[in-house]
C-alpha cells in the first residue's frame, strides 16, 4: 500500500452513492504522474476503486473487466454492485497465499436503486457499512474527515461536496497521495463525474 | 566411575530465561490546540490506556501551568507527569529570579531545551502548548519528544491526530474552501469544532474516548469544560 | 593573643568583632583608586562614560577598554582593578546568552546584575567539598546599563555583591565630586544627548588631565540601537558641546 500511495473513499447518499480517488502515481516518495486512474466503471451502476500496488491495480481491473463482460454475456444482464463485490472478493481470495496488494472499494446502485458501498481487505474480506468506506494510505485522515462531515440522506450535490472535502483535506495530510482527485456521483438518472484540482505538493 | 551431576536434566540444552524491561509505554489519547485571535483552546481526552486495557476513564493529560498557559501531553503518561513537575519547578524559579511570570514564548523555548537535554533518553511525550503571547494573541506550539518545535495556529497530536488534523485544516484553516471570507473563529465556534473532532475521533480510535476536557484560555483566565464521549 | 584589626584583615570570611569584613571594605576602597566612570539613565536610554588614564604618550589609548558589551541590549562600565572585571563580564555574557538560549528572550538588566553579584560573593573557602575559585573579593565596581521590558536602567554593583539601581551614578577616584555634580544637574526629563554632555561635563570636572576624545570613552544603550560605543569622532562631537 505504501509503495505507490493512494486514497479512495466512497459514501452513501439519498438514492445515490459517490466514489472518489486521488490521481497520484508514484514510487515511494517520487511522484511519476498525476493523472493515474484508480477508479473504474464496470457498468452504468457499478464503480470500483483500487488503491494499492499500481501493477495489481491494473491487473485486477483487467481481470474484473473480463469477468464482468463474461457475466453479462452468460447472464444477459448487468452485474449488481453486491454481486460484483462477491466476485471481487473471491478473485482476491483465490490468491490467499500470494495476494494482490490491493484493498478495493466498491460503490454502486442495486437493481432497485438502493445505494451500495463496500470495502474489503487484500484477501477479500468484505465490510459493508451504512455510511462510508475509505481505503489507501490516507485512510486515517479520511476516517476523521468523513466521520465529521458525513450525515445521512445527502442529495447528490451535497454528497459531492462532502466526499470532495473529505478526500482533499485528507490527502493534504498524507505525503504519498493527492495531486488532484476524481469524483463520481452515481444516481439512478445519471453519473456525475468531476475532476478536482488539489495541492500539487 | 562416570562423572555425573545431580542437576542433569532430560533436556539437552538449558537456555537462560530472559527478562527484558522496556522503559517506555504508550498510554494513548489525543490532544489538540487552536489559537484564536485573542484566545486559545486546548483540549484532550481523558482516557488512559495500555494496549487493549483501559487504565482509567478520567486521568487528565492536559495541564494548566502556573504561568497561565496550558500544556497538553500525549504518549507516556509517567514521563508527562514528570515533565510537567519539572516545568512547574522551572516556572517558579523563573518567577522568583526574574520577578515576572514566564511568557508563553519563553516557556515554549524552555520546554524545547528541557526535552533536548534528554536527547538520548527522551521523555516519551508529544507536547502541545497553548496560551496567550506577549501581544495578547493566542498561540500554539507543538513538539516531538526530543524538543523539535513549531508555532502553529492549530494542531492535533496523539492516537487520533491523523484523523482530526485534516478536519481542523478544513474547519479552522478554511482549507479547500472557495468564495468565503477567511477569518478568526470565535471561542464558541472553536469549542464546537473541538467537540465534533473528539466525538468523531472516538468513533474510530480505540484509544480516544470517555471524556474530553476543553480549556479556553483568554486574557481574563481559563475556563474548563468537561464533555462526555462514548465509553466503548 | 591580641585581637588586633590586622588579624581580622586576613580572613576573607571572618567578621571582626564589630561585625565588619575588612577585606570587602578594602576592596571597595580599591575602587576609589580607579579612574572615574559615570552612568546616567534617561527615558531614551542610558549613557556610560569613563575616564581613560593615558599614563604615557607611548600608550595606545584604544587598548584601554573600560566599557564593554555584555549583550546587544546590555553594556557595562567599570572602575577599580579592571582585570578582575574579566571574570565578571565573562560570567555576565554567559548568563545573558544562556538566558536567550533557554527562554528565547533578552535577559533583564536586573537579572544580569544579580548574576554578577552572585559571582562577586563567591570569594573565600568553597562550600562542602567544593573547591574555592577565588581567594579574595573582586576589586572592581561595575555600572551595568541596559534596556529591557521595564525600559532603560542603570545598576551599580560593588565587590560586596550589593547592587542598586540609580538614575545617575559615579564610581572611581573622582566619584565623590562627580556624584555631587550629578546630584545637582540630573533631572528626569534629560534627553539622551543632554545626558551624554552631562556625563562628559562631570568627567571633565573631576579629571586631572584635560578631557579630549582619546582619554574618555562614551557609550549608550537605547531600545532602538542597543549597546553602542561612540567612536572618537562621535565623542569629539559631544565634547564640542561642553563649552
Amino acid at each position: 500500500m505504501e509503495y505507490n500511495g493512494s486514497a479512495i473513499i466512497a459514501m452513501k447518499g439519498k438514492n445515490c452513492v459517490a466514489i472518489a480517488a486521488d490521481r497520484r502515481f508514484g514510487v515511494q516518495a517520487l511522484t511519476l504522474s498525476t493523472d493515474f486512474k484508480k477508479v473504474f466503471q464496470m457498468n452504468e451502476r457499478v464503480f470500483i476503486g483500487l488503491p494499492g500496488l499500481a501493477t495489481d491495480v491494473q491487473t485486477l481491473y483487467e481481470r474484473f473487466r473480463f469477468k464482468t463482460n463474461m457475466y453479462k454475456l452468460r447472464e444477459e444482464r448487468e452485474i449488481t454492485p453486491s454481486t460484483f463485490a462477491r466476485m471481487v472478493s473471491s478473485t482476491l481470495y483465490e490468491k490467499r497465499f500470494g495476494p494482490y496488494f490491493c484493498e478495493p472499494v466498491i460503490a454502486g446502485l442495486e437493481k432497485d436503486g438502493t445505494p451500495y458501498i463496500c470495502t474489503m481487505d487484500l484477501l477479500g474480506c468484505i465490510t459493508t457499512p451504512a455510511d462510508f468506506v475509505v481505503s489507501g494510505t490516507a485512510s486515517n485522515q479520511m476516517y476523521g474527515m468523513a466521520e465529521s462531515l458525513w450525515e445521512p440522506d445527502l442529495e447528490p450535490e451535497e454528497l459531492f461536496e462532502t466526499i470532495s472535502q473529505s478526500l482533499l483535506n485528507a490527502v493534504d495530510r498524507d505525503a504519498i497521495s493527492g495531486w488532484g482527485a476524481v469524483v463520481h456521483v452515481i444516481t439512478p438518472e445519471r453519473i456525475l463525474t468531476r475532476t478536482l484540482k488539489g495541492r500539487m505538493d | 566411575m562416570p562423572i555425573t551431576h545431580e542437576y542433569q536434566s532430560a533436556s539437552p540444552v538449558k537456555a537462560p530465561v530472559e527478562h527484558r524491561f522496556s522503559p517506555y509505554t504508550d498510554n494513548g489519547g489525543t490532544a489538540l490546540a487552536v489559537a484564536g485571535e485573542d484566545f486559545c483552546v486546548v483540549a484532550g481526552d481523558t482516557r488512559q490506556s495500555e494496549g487493549y486495557h483501559i487504565n482509567s476513564r478520567y486521568q487528565p493529560k492536559v495541564f494548566q501551568l502556573s504561568n497561565g498557559s496550558v500544556l497538553a501531553t500525549g504518549g507516556m503518561y509517567a514521563d508527562a507527569v514528570t515533565l510537567v513537575k519539572r516545568l512547574e519547578q522551572r516556572l517558579e524559579w523563573y518567577y522568583h529570579q526574574h520577578e515576572k511570570k514566564m511568557s508563553v514564548d519563553a516557556l515554549a523555548q524552555m520546554l524545547s531545551v528541557i526535552l533536548y537535554h534528554k536527547r538520548f533518553f527522551p521523555y516519551y511525550v508529544w507536547n502541545t502548548l497553548g496560551g496567550i503571547d506577549g501581544n495578547g494573541k493566542g498561540c500554539v506550539f507543538s513538539y516531538d519528544p526530543v524538543g523539535n518545535y513549531e508555532k502553529h495556529h492549530w494542531n492535533c497530536t496523539g492516537s487520533a491526530g491523523h484523523l482530526i488534523q485534516p478536519f481542523l485544516d478544513n474547519q479552522i484553516g478554511f482549507k479547500h474552501m472557495q468564495g468565503i471570507q477567511r477569518r478568526f473563529l470565535t471561542p464558541e465556534e472553536v469549542v464546537r469544532i473541538v467537540k465534533d473532532s473528539f466525538t468523531s475521533a472516538t468513533e474510530r480510535d480505540i484509544y480516544t474516548g470517555d471524556y474530553v476536557e476543553i480549556f479556553i484560555v483568554t486574557a481574563g483566565g481559563i475556563d474548563v469544560q468537561r464533555v462526555p464521549l462514548k465509553r466503548d | 593573643m591580641f585581637l588586633t584589626r590586622s588579624e581580622y584583615d586576613r580572613g576573607v570570611n571572618t567578621f571582626s568583632p564589630e561585625g565588619r569584613l575588612f577585606q570587602v571594605e578594602y576592596a571597595i576602597e580599591a575602587i576609589k583608586l580607579g579612574s572615574t566612570a559615570v552612568g546616567i539613565q534617561t527615558s531614551e536610554g542610558v549613557v556610560l562614560a569613563v575616564e581613560k588614564r593615558v599614563t604615557s604618550s607611548l600608550l595606545e589609548p584604544s587598548s584601554i577598554e573600560k566599557i564593554l558589551e555584555i549583550d546587544a541590549h546590555l553594556g557595562c562600565a567599570m572602575s577599580g582593578l579592571t582585570a578582575d572585571s574579566r571574570t565578571m563580564i565573562d560570567h555576565a555574557r554567559v548568563e545573558a546568552q544562556n538566558h536567550w538560549f533557554t527562554y528565547n528572550e533578552k535577559i533583564k538588566v536586573e537579572s544580569v546584575t544579580q548574576a554578577v553579584c552572585d559571582l562577586a560573593l563567591r570569594f573565600g573557602e568553597g562550600a562542602e567539598g567544593e573547591e574555592s575559585i577565588m581567594s579574595r573579593p573582586f576589586g572592581v565596581a561595575l555600572l551595568i546599563a541596559g534596556v529591557d521590558e521595564k525600559g532603560p536602567q542603570l545598576f551599580h554593583a560593588d565587590p560586596s555583591g550589593t547592587f542598586m539601581r540609580y538614575d545617575a551614578k559615579a564610581i572611581g577616584s573622582g566619584s565623590e565630586g562627580a556624584q555631587g555634580e550629578l546630584q545637582e544637574h540630573y533631572n528626569k526629563s534629560l534627553t539622551l544627548k543632554e545626558a551624554e554632555v552631562l556625563a562628559l561635563r562631570v568627567l571633565k570636572q573631576v579629571m586631572e588631565e584635560k578631557l579630549n576624545a582619546t582619554n574618555v570613552q562614551l557609550a549608550t544603550v537605547t531600545a532602538e540601537k542597543g549597546f553602542r560605543i561612540h567612536n572618537e569622532e562621535e565623542t569629539a562631537a559631544v565634547i564640542t558641546q561642553l563649552a
